[in-house]
């Protein structure tokens, strides 16, 4: 194990830039992993962006008169749980492109810095798992309803809306999960001989 | 068991200790067993003030809110209990590890890869029961849903209660990574 501590090195003698790969670091899964979440985070932000739906609804007031008709429009600024949800994933985009030009300009100049990576993946992974299962309770309230609260459901009549919302957040989930995998995946190359 | 040179050093200096002393990091491992504690505790107080917070108001029928009524609350104290074993089950392994120092640097692999994990799920949980009772606070008059909180305030101070202790805790889970991250990264010797 002392053997391969020492092989594990930053040292930039040629010999050892192969396990250098293995080591803590800048390797090519770590950058293709933050691209992966770049763009994930990215569509998740753009599709419930643009995610907007018109209905027009017919009220009657009452039998004599003939009903009118009202437009009422679903956008995801309604509701603050969809709009933390859109923060999150904007937060976490910027993040990734930042720290893919900071992997990329310092490969394994500076030590200090995979430990501050590290925690800031993780603070991102938490973010954004923070803000799709808030989008997921408002989606589900939204499918549902809650009969003890007296909240009507809203998706029979907003469908391609909370459908769009659906995609959206399943997407960022995906996202999360490259944020998740970006901690774990250099960990485990630590130590390969331990798994 | 001395430490190795400073986070801020990025020059190549080789360390002058002995190959068995070259793997020995920084040791933090009675702070992380207190995290853990802190971590335990704080799910233990966010499932226990929840569950208690049942009210029942009478307008005029009696009408309870319980946090059974709504699925993001149930997935709350689920999530939150898994936590909470969890955090028992990694204290004893973190006090068995001070005991046995040779399990250290694994432990803190297996201690950064499940610690995420269990962040994912808590900051999900707190996301959630967050979203959920922020539309209970406020309303939201786009889709008609009222505020429930002028009516079931006791209901809703204890359902804000565990929320902010959940966020804690996930704050606490958050510094267990970087004390973990930071003892691995001081390990891999320069």
């Amino acid at each position: 194990m002392e053997g391969e501590h020492k092989r594990m090195s930053y040292g930039v003698e040629g010999v050892e830039s192969k396990e250098m790969g293995k080591a803590v670091g800048v390797s090519a899964c770590d950058l293709a992993m933050r691209v992966l979440a770049f763009m994930l985070t990215l569509v998740a932000a753009i599709v419930i962006s643009a995610d907007k739906q018109t209905k027009v609804v017919p009220i009657q007031l009452s039998d004599s008169l003939p009903p009118f008709y009202l437009p009422f429009t679903a956008k995801w600024h309604q509701m603050s749980a969809i709009l933390y949800f859109l923060v999150t994933n904007a937060i976490a985009c910027t993040y990734a492109a930042l720290s893919l030009v900071l992997a990329l300009v310092n490969r394994g100049k500076s030590k200090g810095l995979w430990t501050v990576i590290t925690v800031l993946d993780a603070f991102m992974v938490a973010l954004l798992f923070s803000g799709n299962g808030a989008a997921a309770a408002v989606g589900v309230l939204g499918y549902k309803g809650n009969s003890h609260v007296n909240w009507k459901r809203v998706c029979n009549v907003f469908d391609k809306f909370c459908d769009q919302m659906a995609a959206s957040i399943g997407v960022s989930f995906i996202g999360s999960l490259a944020f998740l995998l970006l901690v774990i995946i250099p960990v485990v190359r630590l130590h390969p001989r331990t798994w | 068991m001395s430490s190795t040179d400073k986070p801020g050093d990025t020059e190549y200096r080789p360390t002058s200790s002995t190959p068995a002393q070259a793997a020995a990091g920084v040791d933090y491992f009675k702070f992380d067993v207190i995290l853990r504690f802190l971590l335990f505790a704080a799910s233990l107080v966010s499932v226990v003030v929840i569950v208690t917070g049942n009210e029942t108001k009478f307008l005029p029928l009696p009408r309870p809110a319980k946090f059974r009524y709504s699925p993001a609350f149930v997935y709350f104290v689920a999530a939150l209990s898994v936590a909470g074993l969890y955090s028992i089950i990694t204290t004893l392994a973190s006090l068995y590890a001070i005991k046995n120092p040779a399990l250290k640097a694994k432990l803190l692999l297996y201690f950064i890869l499940w610690d995420v994990l269990i962040l994912g799920i808590i900051a999900s949980a707190t996301g959630t029961a967050g979203g959920v009772a922020y539309v209970g606070l406020k309303g939201n008059k786009h889709v008609n849903w009222g505020k429930i909180c002028n009516v079931y305030d006791k209901f809703c101070r204890h359902v804000g209660a565990s929320v902010a202790v959940a966020l804690f805790g996930s704050i606490v889970t958050v510094v267990l990574i970087w004390l973990s991250a930071y003892s691995l990264h001081s390990r891999v010797p320069k």
